[in-house]
């Protein structure tokens, strides 16, 4: 029926289906199925049908490089045979409309795409590949939406310039003019191939600082991140998305409390930073400070330059050594800083908490002093050792938990049983020997990122749809079972990576500053948690003593917003957000609706429209609605229902076996200081190395259009008092 | 009574503390049109072909006007005559609002047409295009009904009072601009426009506010003076609808021309109609139409956003966030 469909009808078709995904989610999948037949067509019209022809044409039109179109042409028929159109039946619409609008690559003039979703695929894994076996072991993980690379190698794989790398950090600038202009210039390279940038700016001067060459004052670091903000946003990733950078500071720094002020949207503009993210790096001298109510010091670091070099016991050394000598511009009480941290996260979500000390005690790269962490990335998950010319690298990819359920998932006796380990353990053996492949396949765009991942080769492989494990084995997010079955998952990824990585040493060799980790001193990342305990860990450690290890680190939970849109599942380690949401991306604004507690309702005849408008009316809560049951309003709570400390005890339970880190956002619908002082002190002392976005809600809101009055008779006008149905 | 002549400037106790609360919400919501990236805008505007760039220029000057129509009654009519402290405060707010908006509309009017003349041809709008005169013409009559009025002494006088409140809230900024929002929206569901498109949200979010405070008051002075809302007031109400309504059309008729991926007079038509009906049923008045919403994307404007960083910027935060730090509260 579909293809007597004419173009102009059937996009209406898929806008109809795709606007009435409430209603019935498999409209989704029906609007997915149309857009298919779009996308075929399209590329047909560019004389695209196989897999070989489209690489050819996308040669041709001067997207691939000319390696990649040589391994294909000499295996065309053995690649055009692994192509399976019928995968694309896994899509959801909003998942498919993604890697239409931004992923296929098109021609230059024409705009017209120049592959299907199933070459797309393909295509990055013949990237990454050396033999057609290799590249159908990857192809068939991404078809199956198992496990998918960051967004820059599905970008860039196969291209001429394939920068594969999610993220930079950089170092500071050191303290002087060249040194800051010449970061610019490296932000901006990273930026244009479409990596995201952390950058530290702790080296520089503060405010009235003496510049000895005019004998003049400094103005500190704000004009600077001005500066930074402007060129972050003047790069444009690839005509893609908006670059996006966040700057770390420490908090001794003599500006931090203008820093906090960046992103506020009120007072004086030229202070302030519209598209820069802020984080805090913090050391746990000041939330032992914070803690015990005591004075903080703050620093020029031109008089006390050790101190962004150092963590630990050397840096509370220095530091209140530096204190007793008076070299400090200032004091404040450390609780007023801390609650002008908590302002700045619960005004503008920005200003994240991420601890210095935690992410170095527990580095493998740390062992030696002269190799320091000292900053994250934009997503806090990453964690690397950065110096002036080693610029840290990360390459990503995540797996989707949710397609290593063993099938019927539901009604298995443990919780355990339902995953399928094997399998998951070969998705990560996979997923590592080819993100340590990216490594040597990837363009660097500047030297400093070369020489530091060529020297570390760390990568950052993580998991996205938890929440759907979760939802399909009934546990409420924190549940007993729930947080065990989070904590396996996490050690099953990171022995079967660490094994992974320790295989590909003993072909290939260790990673050239082995010598300098701690696993070369037997040191494995949950040792320092007490978490490697299982016999595997023994047994994996005499291996690494035998062989080494290829990747200095391995495990990372980033974000996975786009990729995770594309695999249909839920974000990362997140709980839901809402049962029904909208999201926003560049390609536009799209419903969507939790399925599972779709399918629930509807097998209880309750999907009805009251049902469906009174979740709108509630935000995507179910909490208020008598009908519900209580075991599905416990099991379909929102992320805004959901304790946070359970978030945090999940993700500390998880972190022995995270040797980077994780993006842990928190969710607070009203934030007060108060609740969130609390709440990031225990997350401090929970041990976690980071925390991400802080998560609220507007104060006030749009009036809803599309949803009738709860109940006509609730609306009294002769008892306004009551009223609630209208406000 | 609240409408009652004279300067209260009592705070304590507090007669309407909703009032108070509705002002301290909108503060904790502020936002500056700074904010807003409308880059992305100008390469969507060079792909659109001469009837969408028709549509966007007509919209863009009926906005440049629109707020600051809304923003005159504000001071020339509602400050004069809502006589409560409190009230007062939530008006000043809703008035910066207007200037905020009125702001965020000439800086998209500046990027989106960057010749001089086309800016100057778009303020000329409300004289010289009859679309967008007869709307503002719309509002010029309700302002004038009331403006001889120097206090509201007899109950004719409250009741004209109400009418020009309700005009204000449930034709303007409840009718015109919900129109104009929808536009908005369905070239966001292209994937067109994001900036406008973002800018609208946070104005929509304020429009929402300003309107249910208005209808705050209308149920406040008939609750104080229940025989006030009688039924000749309510068919002038419906017949104020009814013009707003076909206003709007004639607007939609310049704007939109024949059915185009989605969007027509008549689905326009249903949406006003269905628009109008939610209105009137907020009055407690029956509904006239019985029109369904026709846009099924006017459904995302009803659910929580949830923006990729990466892309958006995320306009869920709040200001004034208040308390001391604490290290054993719940979380």
């Amino acid at each position: 029926m579909t293809n007597v469909m004419t173009p102009v009808h059937r996009r209406q078709a898929i806008e109809e289906a795709a606007a009435r995904v409430i209603t019935e989610p498999e409209n989704s999948r029906v609007a997915a199925r149309l857009l298919a037949d779009e996308i075929a067509e399209e590329a047909a019209s560019q004389g695209v049908g196989e897999f070989s022809e489209s690489i050819a044409a996308s040669h041709a039109a001067g997207l691939i490089q000319d390696a990649l179109a040589a391994f294909v042409a000499a295996r065309a028929a053995e690649l055009d045979a692994l192509v399976a159109d019928a995968a694309d039946d896994r899509f959801e619409y909003f998942g498919l409309r993604t890697v239409y609008d931004r992923y296929l690559l098109r021609h230059p003039v024409t705009r017209k795409v120049l592959e299907r979703p199933q070459h797309f695929f393909l295509r990055v894994a013949c990237g990454l590949a050396e033999t057609v076996a290799e590249a159908a072991e990857l192809y068939g993980l991404m078809s199956t939406l198992s496990y998918l690379p960051s967004s820059p190698t599905l970008f860039n794989s196969g291209a001429r310039r394939p920068q594969l790398s999610s993220c930079f950090l950089l170092d500071s600038p050191r303290d002087e003019l060249e040194s800051i202009y010449e970061r610019y210039a490296q932000v901006a390279r990273l930026s244009k191939y479409a990596g995201g940038i952390g950058i530290g700016w702790s080296r520089v001067r503060s405010r009235g600082s003496l510049i000895r060459g005019t004998n003049g004052h400094s103005n500190g670091v704000i004009p600077w991140l001005r500066t930074l903000d402007s060129s972050v946003a003047a790069v444009n990733q690839g005509g893609r998305r908006k670059g996006a950078a966040c700057v770390y500071l420490e908090p001794w720094h003599a500006d931090v409390e203008e820093f906090l002020e960046l992103r506020d949207n009120t007072g004086e503009d030229a202070r302030r930073t519209h598209n820069l993210n802020l984080a805090n790096w913090i050391p746990d001298e000041f939330m032992r400070r914070v803690e015990a109510d005591g004075p903080w010091s703050l620093f020029d670091p031109k008089e006390v330059p050790e101190l962004v070099d150092l963590w630990g016991d050397a840096f509370d050394a220095a530091y209140r050594a530096a204190e007793n000598e008076g070299r400090y511009i200032r004091q404040i009480p450390a609780r007023s800083l801390y609650r002008r941290m908590m302002r700045t996260l619960a005004q503008t979500g920005n200003g994240w908490m991420t601890f210095k000390d935690a992410a170095n005690r527990t580095s493998n790269q740390t062992a030696r002093p002269e190799n320091v962490i000292h900053l994250s990335n934009l997503c806090t998950e990453i964690l690397e050792v950065t110096s002036d010319s080693q610029t840290a690298v990360c390459n990503l990819g995540s797996i989707n938990l949710a397609a290593h359920l063993r099938t019927p998932a539901a009604g298995v006796r443990a919780p355990a049983d339902a995953i399928d380990w094997p399998g998951l353990r070969g998705t990560v053996r996979t997923a590592v020997r080819f993100l340590d492949r990216t490594i040597d396949k990837g363009f660097y765009p500047t030297p400093e990122a070369e020489a530091a991942n060529t020297r570390w080769r760390p990568v950052g492989l993580g998991v996205m749809g938890l929440a759907d494990v979760f939802f399909t084995l009934r546990l409420p997010f924190d549940s007993p079972a729930a947080g065990e079955l989070s904590t396996r998952i996490a050690e099953e990824i990171a022995l079967a990576a660490y094994q992974a990585s320790a295989e590909l040493a003993a072909e290939l060799g260790a990673h050239p500053a082995y010598a300098a980790t701690r696993a070369a001193a037997g040191v494995l990342h949950p040792d320092h948690y007490d978490a490697a305990r299982s016999p595997e860990w023994t047994a994996l450690r005499e291996r690494v003593a035998a062989t080494g290890l290829r990747n200095s680190l391995m495990i990372a939970i980033a974000p996975t917003a786009t990729i995770a849109s594309i695999a249909g599942c839920y974000e990362c380690i997140e709980p839901q957000v809402s049962n029904i949401f909208k999201r926003e991306t560049l390609s536009g604004e799209f419903l969507q609706v939790n399925r599972y507690l779709v399918s629930d309702l509807q097998a209880r005849g309750l999907w009805t429209q009251a049902i469906r408008d009174a979740i709108k009316r509630a935000d995507g809560s179910i909490q208020d609605i008598p009908q519900i049951p209580a075991e599905l309003k416990e099991l379909y709570r929102t992320a805004w229902e959901l304790p946070q400390k359970a978030l945090i005890d999940m993700a500390a339970a998880r972190q022995p076996y995270i040797d980077q880190s994780q993006s842990l956002n928190l969710f607070m619908a009203t934030p007060t200081i108060g609740k969130l002082s609390s709440m990031y002190a225990y997350a401090w002392k929970a041990g976690l190395k980071t925390t991400y976005y802080l998560r609220s809600r507007p104060a006030t809101r749009i009036a809803q259009t599309t949803v009738a009055p709860a109940d006509a008779i609730a609306c009294s006008l002769e008892n306004p008092e009551i009223c609630e149905a209208c406000q | 009574m609240l409408l009652d002549p004279g300067m209260d400037l009592t705070l304590r106790p507090m007669r309407y503390p909703d009032f108070y609360e509705r002002y301290r919400a909108a503060i904790r919501n502020t936002w500056t049109v700074e904010e807003v990236d409308l880059n992305s805008d100008l390469a969507d505007l060079a792909k659109m072909t001469d009837r969408e760039r028709h549509l966007i220029n007509r919209l863009v000057a009926f906005f440049a006007t629109g707020d600051s129509i809304v923003a005159n009654n504000l001071v020339l009519n509602l400050y004069r005559h809502v006589n409560a402290p409190e009230a007062r405060l939530y008006l000043s707010r809703q008035l910066y609002e207007e200037a905020v908006h009125v702001q965020f509309y000439l800086t998209l009017l500046d990027t989106y047409l960057p010749d001089h003349d086309e800016r100057v041809k778009a303020f000329a709008a409300v004289e010289h295009i009859p679309s967008i005169r007869d709307k503002a013409e719309f509002c010029f009559k309700w302002i004038d009904s009331i403006g001889g009025l120097d206090r509201l002494e007899t109950r004719e006088d409250r009741k004209s009072f109400l009418l020009n409140l309700i005009c204000f809230a449930a034709c303007i900024e409840g009718l015109f601009f919900y129109g104009a929002f929808a536009y908005v929206y369905w070239f966001r569901s292209r994937g067109l426009l994001g900036g406008l498109a973002t800018g609208t949200n946070w104005v929509f979010r304020d429009e929402s506010m300003h309107m249910e405070f208005a209808f705050s008051v209308v149920d406040t002075v008939r609750a104080e003076e229940p025989d006030l809302f009688d039924d000749e007031l309510g068919e002038r109400v419906a017949e104020m609808m009814r013009e707003a309504v076909e206003a709007e059309l004639a607007f939609a008729r310049d704007l939109c021309g024949d059915e185009r991926d989605g969007m027509s007079v008549a689905r326009m038509r249903e949406y006003l109609e269905y628009v109008a009906d939610q209105r009137l049923a907020r009055l407690g008045l029956p509904g006239r139409y019985g029109s369904a919403n026709p846009f099924a994307f006017m459904e995302l404007q009803d659910v929580q956003e949830l923006a990729n960083f990466f892309e958006r910027r995320v306009s869920a935060y709040q200001v004034a966030v208040e308390g001391e730090v604490a290290f054993d509260e719940s979380f």
